[in-house]
């Protein structure tokens, strides 16, 4: 009697520690994705590519390590746990991350388009001041003419900036500040000369 | 006894065959190609890294059509009573998709390298064609249209150059086309522009093999007016003597038709008189006897077919004059040089001398190589 009362309690424990081992961590799974869906939310696929691929596959092969499990007579669940919450901390580190690396490229775009405009307003003094030449006058129509370009390419990036397209904007104020810059270069090299003739 | 016996037996194959019969049951469990999921799951990861969901999005994309299968499938045969599943399905997916990766990884290897290359070059192209445009520019009436379309072009090859930098070269490809568009449509205009002007050049060349002939014959002074180069030069028995920076009108390509035009026109003129002192207000003038008979032809003729208003009323009082040396057209359609060549013209010069006004002394393929 007492060995059929150890045998049954043996039996339940048994099946008890393996449904235990055998259930499929869904919560773990659930919350592991509501992580990358806010990620994805924080745009961590434009300004973070490369950390949010790797959450993603990290994902990715903890769901396979879960269907293998699914697949065994015997389930453990335990290592996939594991890594589900190893998985969770990624997805928000990543998210946190991108955050901030949006915070700088929008710290970014407002330092460069202060700048730009600075530039700008100078290039528009030195142009006053500019020779005037046989070539000097038809060069000047142009730079006029560039800088118009120059401020409506800034007015396009403000834009932009105003929708939260920061890496958008980016490009476009790096390229308009180049321009700007390097006609500010021609026009004072272009003065510096006059001035050394005299 | 017996009994003790018969409880031994139990236990004995009860323990003996409960692990065989574990180990059956395990055995006979279909087994899932977790191998292969594996091998697809990582070449497709491989293949993200090498940006192959830019450079050959098609088959990426499909490769990761295929795991998903694999793995829906693999979910679905889960469900299934255990022994009833059947792994084949996600096997073939998984190589499908392990295949399709890999693929995708080379091309986009092989696309990108090519993209780039593509791009370095025309983005050499490009700065060529801005600095060779810039030199043809320099003196060359542009529209305000033409002229934002090349600032425009330039600014765009500036951002493709920053979108090659960062390795975004999809985006710069974009940039390069817009930008490549913009500056040719200005070229083109300039060119075809030239092309038609430059039609004139037999004409001019006829003129100036004469001015020239003339001077040496009687051994005197003739003036050639250069537009294209804004030169005056100044001959005397046929070798030339001065050359003078000129300004001329803010139209200057082409021939003068009407008064108020601003062109300078093109013909072989005379000096009619000098003026000098409160008579002008250019410090010293040369008139010129614009329009002369093959201007004043050429003119009825026009108002004639309708190329020009019935009350058109052809230009006049053109001059070679002083006050210039700004470096633009401002004239309304004369010559001006600056006062200190104005005194040498004004003295060598006298009521008779010839004045050949041309587009080019040179032809387009000078002017343009130069």
């Amino acid at each position: 009697m007492r060995n059929k009362v150890l045998m049954g309690l043996s039996i339940i424990a048994m099946v008890a520690v393996l449904s235990g081992c055998g259930k499929k961590p869904q919560v773990k799974i659930d919350a592991a994705n509501a992580a990358i869906e806010a990620a994805k939310t924080a745009e961590a696929p434009v300004y973070l590519p490369d950390e949010f691929a790797a959450v993603q596959d990290s994902m990715n092969a903890v769901m396979a390590e879960v269907t293998t499990q699914q697949s065994k007579l015997f389930k453990n669940f335990g290592p996939a746990k594991i890594k589900l919450d190893s998985a969770l901390t990624q997805a928000n580190k990543v998210a946190a991350d991108a955050v901030v690396k949006k915070v700088e490229v929008q710290k970014e775009v407002e330092t460069l388009i202060t700048e730009i405009k600075t530039v700008i307003e100078e290039n528009k003094s030195l142009m006053t001041k500019a020779p005037r030449g046989k070539e000097g006058a038809a060069v000047l129509e142009q730079i006029k003419s560039e800088m118009t370009t120059i401020e409506g390419s800034v007015a396009e990036a403000k834009v932009m900036f105003d929708n939260g397209s920061f890496m958008e904007a980016l490009n476009k104020v790096k390229a308009g500040k180049e321009r700007a810059d390097s006609i500010n270069a021609e026009l004072k090299e272009a003065i510096a000369k006059v001035k050394a003739r005299r | 006894m017996k009994k003790v016996n018969r409880l031994l037996l139990y236990i004995v194959v009860f323990t003996g065959s409960l692990p065989l019969a574990i180990l059956l049951l395990i055995f006979l469990t279909p087994v899932p190609p977790t191998g292969e999921m594996e091998h697809a799951r990582k070449t497709i990861s491989i293949a993200g890294r090498g940006r192959a969901d830019t450079y050959s999005n098609k088959l990426y994309a499909e490769a990761q059509i295929y795991y998903d299968s694999a793995m829906g499938n693999w979910q679905n045969e889960n469900n299934r009573f255990i022994y009833f599943r059947n792994f084949e399905k996600v096997a073939l997916f998984a190589e499908l998709s392990t295949k399709k990766a890999s693929q995708a990884a080379e091309n986009a290897v092989s696309n990108s390298s090519n993209l780039k290359m593509k791009l370095i070059q025309k983005i050499d192209s490009l700065n060529n064609l801005i600095s060779g445009v810039n030199k043809l520019f320099y003196t060359y009436p542009l529209t305000s249209e033409i002229r934002e379309r090349i600032s425009r072009g330039k600014l765009f090859l500036k951002e493709a150059e920053i979108a090659y930098q960062e390795g975004q070269y999809l985006e710069a490809n974009i940039k390069i086309s817009d930008s490549e568009l913009l500056l040719m449509e200005g070229y083109s205009y300039v060119n075809e522009n030239l092309k038609e002007y430059f039609q004139s050049y037999p004409v001019w060349k006829s003129w100036i093999d004469k001015t020239i002939s003339d001077s040496k014959k009687n051994r005197d002074y003739s003036i050639i007016v250069d537009k294209f180069s804004r030169k005056c030069f100044i001959y005397l028995n046929g070798i030339k003597q001065y050359e003078f920076e000129a300004d001329l009108g803010l139209n200057w390509v082409g021939d003068k038709k009407v008064r108020g035009d601003m062109a300078t026109p093109e013909g072989m003129y005379k000096i009619t008189k000098k003026i000098e002192g409160s008579n002008t207000r250019y410090y010293k003038s040369l008139l010129l006897n614009y329009p002369n008979d093959e201007d004043k032809m050429k003119f009825q003729n026009e108002v004639i077919s309708g190329s020009l208003l019935p009350n058109a009323i052809i230009g006049s009082l053109i001059e070679i004059h002083g006050s210039g040396g700004i470096g633009i057209d401002w004239t309304q359609g004369c010559v001006a040089l600056t006062n200190n060549e104005m005194d040498v013209v004004f003295k060598i010069a006298k009521v008779g001398t010839p004045v050949t006004i041309v587009g080019s002394m040179t032809d387009l393929q000078y002017v343009v190589t130069k």
